[in-house]
């Protein structure tokens, strides 16, 4: 049979960012796909040449604007371990609720890009509305909808009074509730079922070969979260992963659903657990230069990222790289996409919920 | 390096059921000294922040570090390698399907030779201004119009300050 080749992207309605795949067709069957970014590498890393240490987060905040505050938790972490400051408890604390809270909004943006891909305009409407009400919290508590830049090397700018933090947790736990509704729908309605459910199988043993990480991997029935490490106070808190074993498209639309009510949860076991108190430190000054290197690893709403600094005492890093989930799952959706039927390639390709501006950097 | 020993360790994490979790390249650079008593001290290794293995930081000219990192649950491990420019690299894509993109992105941003690529994207997965931007002569390019940029703001500074004088 006559092989077709069909671009798909870098404009395409389901991509909100810019991505190519090069799809190769005997009929409507894909038989393989063939990768290419680049649209929108920035050469974030290459800054470290001139932008020095101290500033350093506020460029990596901006490798994405929807996983923005963990980027920037995770290169405060990264200069922390190197140069050996231990933060005030009370800025981890509230670095662990920003980063659920990040964990939420970006699961909300998700699942609305989602249930647009498939067609479903009105859920995509819901998601969204109640993404708002997540957003109105990260501006009223850093300033900022998108880039909040509250993370500093040595912990964090701004507090978050106790009876902010006791108001936020009732706001988050009506949200939680309207959520059930939004979430019934997704579990319920025939017509997503039929779309999503059976579409895109990733098998233990193939999500395995891949190293994929974040839901994709626990949709695909391996229990993995790098929150379970235990750093940066998760190890206070309790966890489980969130898993699935379908391995389908329906399969990570759940797990992301479910680690919505499990962010509520940790961030009111976090609100318990954190010492109270207003004017309470919140910043541990770094001195000096960095020197040393070190690995860093986080659970972003998208998976497992990996930071690696190299500072050699001088103001500017060596090296700065970042492997964001989005990287580490473009081999699972290549292996997804082959050998599916064309109408489903959009549905698979979100499901990966990727990222191109952290992939790029 | 050794290939066939370097597989072979790799082929080991593979067996015992690690994860690729990266594989990154930082282009050695000889870099100034610190101004005296303005470097920290080296970091400690963290409990739950995954430490590098500490290797002797290079300053001979044109090499590489190259760094395999693995993750299995809370252990995270890396087998690290210098190299000088032209050296080849074997793939591991062999044990590791998914390290055909880090292995294409070292290529294409720090020029290294990597051999027997899984999915081999011919130069296409980037598109960069400049070609090969990672590489030595790319960064000393940059560095050198920095600190050019930086003296002749200082040297205005220093005449606007004088003329006002």
């Amino acid at each position: 049979m006559k092989r077709t080749v069909v671009p798909f992207g870098p404009q395409h309605p389901v991509l909100p960012e810019p991505l190519v795949l090069d799809l190769i067709l005997e009929d409507e069957k894909v038989l393989d796909a063939i990768p290419t970014i680049g649209y929108i590498h920035r050469g974030l890393e290459m800054m470290v040449e001139r932008v020095e240490y101290t500033e350093m987060g506020f460029v990596v905040e901006r490798i994405c604007g929807i996983c923005s505050f963990m980027h920037g938790m995770g290169y405060c972490v990264s200069l922390e371990t190197i140069m050996n400051i231990e933060i005030p408890e009370r800025a981890a604390w509230l670095r662990l609720i920003w980063a659920e809270i990040s964990r939420i909004q970006s699961h909300l943006l998700w699942l609305g890009l989602g249930a647009d891909a498939f067609g479903f305009e009105n859920l995509f409407m819901h998601c969204w509305r109640m993404r708002e009400q997540i957003l109105d919290i990260f501006e009223k508590t850093t300033g900022g909808r998108i880039i909040h830049s509250v993370n500093r090397i040595g912990g964090v700018k701004r507090d978050m009074s106790d009876t902010e933090l006791a108001a936020i947790l009732v706001q988050l736990q009506d949200l939680g509730k309207q959520f059930k509704k939004t979430a019934n729908v997704f579990g319920t309605d025939p017509s997503i079922a039929h779309r999503l459910g059976g579409v895109g199988v990733l098998s233990m043993e193939d999500a395995r070969a891949v190293d994929c990480v974040g839901p994709m991997a626990r949709a695909s029935g391996i229990a993995t979260d790098t929150r379970l490490i235990g750093a940066n106070y998760y190890d206070r808190i309790e966890l489980e992963p969130v898993v699935e074993t379908a391995g389908d498209c329906l399969a990570r639309v759940v797990v992301r659903m479910r680690e919505i009510d499990q962010s509520i949860d940790i961030i009111r076991q976090a609100i318990d657990k954190m010492p109270k108190g207003e004017g309470m430190p919140l910043e541990t000054k770094p001195r000096g230069n960095p020197m040393g290197e070190v690995f860093t690893r986080l659970e972003q709403p998208r998976g497992e990222v990996l930071y690696y600094v190299k500072a050699n005492g001088t103001k500017n890093l060596e090296r700065f790289r970042a492997r964001t989930p989005t990287f580490a799952n473009i081999p699972a959706m290549i292996k997804l996409v082959k050998g599916c039927e064309l109408a489903d390639v959009p549905n698979i390709i979100l499901t990966i919920d990727p990222c191109i501006s952290c992939t790029e950097r | 390096m050794d290939s066939a020993s370097f597989l072979a360790r790799v082929g080991d994490y593979h067996k015992a059921g690690w994860r690729l979790a990266l594989i990154n390249v930082t282009t050695v650079i000889a870099a100034p000294a610190p101004p005296h008593g303005a470097a920290a001290e080296p970091a400690a290794p963290a409990t739950d922040a995954p430490t590098a293995d500490a290797a002797p930081a290079s300053q001979a000219a044109s090499v590489f570090e190259i760094a395999w990192a693995f993750a299995k649950d809370r252990e995270f491990e890396t087998i690290r390698e210098q190299i000088t420019v032209g050296d080849a690299v074997p793939s591991i894509s062999e044990f590791f399907g998914a390290a055909f993109l880090y292995e294409n992105e070292i290529r294409e941003l720090f020029g290294i030779n990597v051999t027997g690529i899984g999915l081999d994207l011919q130069g296409q997965l980037y598109k960069t201004v400049t070609k090969v931007p990672f590489s030595h002569q790319a960064i000393k390019a940059r560095l050198a119009a920095t600190a050019a940029a930086a003296a002749a703001a200082s040297a205005a500074s220093a005449a606007a300050a004088e003329k006002k004088a």
